[in-house]
C-alpha cells in the first residue's frame, strides 16, 4: 500500500527549479532512504510533503491527502526537519508539553517518548544546554509523541558522533520493525545502506533512481584501499591488469576495477606484502557520478 | 483552535519572555515616573507640573507610555522568535492552519500584554499617588479618572501586544521587526501626528498612550500639541480595528509564504 506519493512535483525559486518534475512513492512499513547530495532538493521536497512549502505545481500526498488536510490523522505522522528547532530557555519536558498541547496529545506520552529516545534523565534540562546528539534525540521524541506510523526525518544523523549514528541506525531499524513507514533523507549512502530497504535518489531536483538499497549499493563501484610498503610496484601491476589506481598516501592505494581476491592474488604472485586491505565506503557522490554519467544526465 | 490556544499560552508560560518584558516595562515606567515625580513643579528635569495639579498628576500617571511599546515588542518577539529560533517548522507541522496559529498567538500575547500593563499601571499609580501623598497633596484627579488611565494602560498594552504579533509575522526577521516597531512608535507616529494632528489620535501607539493618560505636550512619550485624545471607547475600537487589520494582513501573507 502506498503511504507517501509525490507526483510531478515542481518547486521554483525565481527561475531556478529546486525540485523538477519529481515523482516517487513510498510503501507502507518500509524504511526508505531519500538520497541526494547537498542542494539536491531533498529538504524542499520533504517540506512540500509536510505542507510547509507550497509546490509550484504537482502534488505531494500522505495517505492520499495533502498533509494539511489529514485532520486527526496528522497525529499519526511524525517529522523532524530542524535539528535546532527549540526555544533554548524551555526545558526538554516543557518543549514536549507544548507539542502535546498543539497536537491535542495526552501528556502521558512524554515519559514514554523520553524513555524511548534515551532522554529520560534530561527532562528538566533546558534545550539550549543540549548537545547536538541530544537535540536530535529530542527532535525524534517530539516526532514520536503521536505514536506515528509515518515518520519523515531530514538528515537525522547530521552532526552525530559515531556512537550517535550507531544508536540512530538501531533506533530507526527498530521503528521499521514495528511496522512504521520511515522516510529518511541523507547525503551519505553508507549512513543509510545498513538499515534502509528502499532508496530514492535525486539530483538537481530530479529523480535519478528508485528501488531497493541493495541495487543502489551494487551500482556503486566498490573501491578497495590497500596499504603496502611497495605501493609503486603494486600500482604498476594493477594498472597493467586494467585497474584504476589512485595513491591516497605514500603507502596506500585506492583501487577500482578489480576485486579483493584478484588484488590479493596479484600481490602474492609478486611477493608484495599487503598490511591492510579494506573496502572503501561508497560515497553517494561517487554513485551519482557513475549513475548520471551512465544515464547521460547532467550532474 | 483550542489546541492552538493551549499551546501558545503554554509557550509563554514556559519561557521568560513575559516576565522579562514586564520587568523592562516596569523598570522604564518606574524610572520615568520617579524622575517626573521628583522634579514635578520645579520646571527642571522632566518638567511636568506639580503633583498637586490635575495636569501634573495625570502626566505622572501616564509614565507607562514606553511600557506600551514594550508590550508591542512582546508580541513581535513571540511571533518573529518562531523564525529566529526555527521553532516555526514544528509549530506549523503541529497546526498547519496558519491563521489559527496566528489568532492563538495574538490572544496569548494580548494576555501577556495585559499582565505587563497591570504591572506597569500598578507601578505608575503607586509612584504618582505615593509621591503626591508624601508631599501632603490632596488627590488632584477623581479616582475614576485614575482607574481609567490604569485600565487604559492594561487594554492598550494587550491590544498593542496583539498588533505586535501581526507585525512580527509580517516581518519575520526579528531585529528588523523590532527596529520597525520602535521606529514606528517613536518616529513615524510622532512625525505624522506633528504634521497632521487630526490624524495623530488614530495612530495605534498614540491612541494607546493617550488611553493611559498621556496628553499632548506633556508626559512621556511626548505627543505633539494639537493631537486630541479619542473618547475612551473610540480609542479601544480604533486599536482593535488596527489589530484586526494587521492580523488579516499577517494571516494572508503567512498562509502564502513558505516556512523554510
Amino acid at each position: 500500500m502506498t503511504v507517501i506519493e509525490v507526483s510531478g512535483l515542481v518547486k521554483r525559486f525565481g527561475s531556478a527549479a529546486v525540485v523538477d518534475d519529481l515523482s516517487f512513492a513510498v510503501g507502507a512499513g518500509s524504511v526508505t532512504a531519500f538520497l541526494g547530495p547537498n542542494g539536491a532538493g531533498k529538504t524542499t521536497t520533504l517540506r512540500m510533503l509536510l505542507g510547509l512549502v507550497r509546490p509550484t505545481s504537482g502534488a505531494a500526498m500522505i495517505r492520499g491527502r495533502p498533509y494539511q488536510d489529514l485532520g486527526d490523522q496528522r497525529r499519526r505522522v511524525g517529522a523532524v526537519l530542524e535539528v535546532a528547532g527549540f526555544h533554548p530557555g524551555r526545558t526538554v519536558a516543557g518543549h514536549l508539553r507544548v507539542r502535546c498541547a498543539a497536537r491535542g496529545i495526552q501528556r502521558s506520552r512524554i515519559e514514554a517518548v523520553l524513555a524511548d529516545t534515551g532522554m529520560g534523565e534530561l527532562a528538566g534540562r533546558r534545550a539550549g544546554s543540549l548537545s547536538l546528539g541530544e537535540r536530535q534525540r529530542l527532535g525524534l521524541a517530539g516526532a514520536l509523541l503521536g505514536d506515528p506510523d509515518v515518520l519523515i526525518l531530514d538528515e537525522p544523523a547530521n552532526g552525530l558522533d559515531p556512537a550517535g549514528v550507531l544508536w540512530l541506525r538501531g533506533f530507526l531499524r527498530r521503528l521499521a520493525d514495528e511496522g512504521r513507514t520511515v522516510l529518511v533523507s541523507s547525503h551519505i549512502l553508507a549512513e543509510v545502506a545498513q538499515f534502509a530497504d528502499q532508496a530514492i535518489v535525486i539530483n538537481g531536483g530530479r529523480l535519478v533512481l528508485a528501488g531497493p538499497v541493495a541495487e543502489l549499493v551494487s551500482a556503486v563501484r566498490q573501491a578497495l584501499v590497500v596499504r603496502t610498503p611497495r605501493a609503486e610496484a603494486l600500482r604498476d601491476a594493477l594498472v597493467s591488469e586494467g585497474a584504476t589506481v589512485r595513491a591516497v598516501a605514500p603507502d596506500q592505494l585506492e583501487i577500482t576495477g578489480l576485486g579483493s581476491e584478484q588484488v590479493a592474488t596479484l600481490a602474492a604472485a609478486l611477493s608484495i606484502p599487503v598490511y591492510e586491505m579494506t573496502a572503501a565506503a561508497g560515497r553517494l557522490e561517487d554513485a551519482f557520478l557513475q549513475l548520471t554519467a551512465a544515464e547521460g544526465r547532467p550532474g | 483552535m483550542t489546541a492552538a490556544l493551549h499551546a501558545e499560552f503554554l509557550k509563554l508560560r514556559t519561557t521568560r519572555l513575559v516576565a522579562g518584558m514586564t520587568g523592562i516595562a516596569v523598570a522604564l515606567t518606574a524610572l520615568i515616573g520617579i524622575l517626573e515625580a521628583v522634579t514635578a513643579g520645579t520646571g527642571t528635569g522632566m518638567a511636568i507640573p506639580s503633583l498637586a495639579t490635575a495636569a501634573g498628576l495625570r502626566d505622572n500617571l501616564a509614565s507607562p507610555g514606553f511600557a506600551l511599546l514594550i508590550a508591542a515588542l512582546l508580541g513581535v518577539v513571540s511571533a518573529s522568535g518562531e523564525f529566529r529560533l526555527k521553532t516555526a517548522t514544528d509549530t506549523y507541522l503541529d497546526q498547519p492552519r496558519r491563521g489559527r496559529v496566528l489568532a492563538a498567538k495574538a490572544v496569548a500575547a494580548a494576555a501577556g500584554g495585559a499582565l505587563l500593563g497591570i504591572a506597569a499601571a500598578a507601578a505608575a499609580t503607586g509612584i504618582a499617588l505615593g509621591f503626591a501623598a508624601s508631599r501632603g497633596f490632596p488627590l488632584a484627579l477623581p479616582a475614576t479618572t485614575i482607574a481609567r488611565y490604569a485600565s487604559g494602560t492594561i487594554v492598550g498594552a494587550a491590544l498593542l501586544a496583539a498588533a505586535g504579533v501581526g507585525a512580527g509575522s509580517l516581518i519575520r526577521h526579528q531585529v528588523g521587526a523590532i527596529i520597525a516597531v520602535v521606529s514606528w512608535g517613536l518616529v513615524v507616529e510622532l512625525v505624522v501626528a506633528a504634521t497632521l494632528p487630526s490624524a495623530g489620535r488614530f495612530l495605534p501607539y498614540t491612541a494607546a498612550a493617550m488611553m493611559a493618560g498621556d496628553t499632548n505636550g506633556g508626559g512621556m512619550p511626548q505627543i505633539p500639541r494639537g493631537v486630541i485624545a479619542l473618547p475612551y471607547p473610540a480609542a479601544i475600537a480604533v486599536l482593535a480595528a488596527i489589530v484586526v487589520a494587521i492580523a488579516a494582513a499577517a494571516t494572508l501573507t503567512t498562509a502564502r509564504r513558505d516556512v523554510a
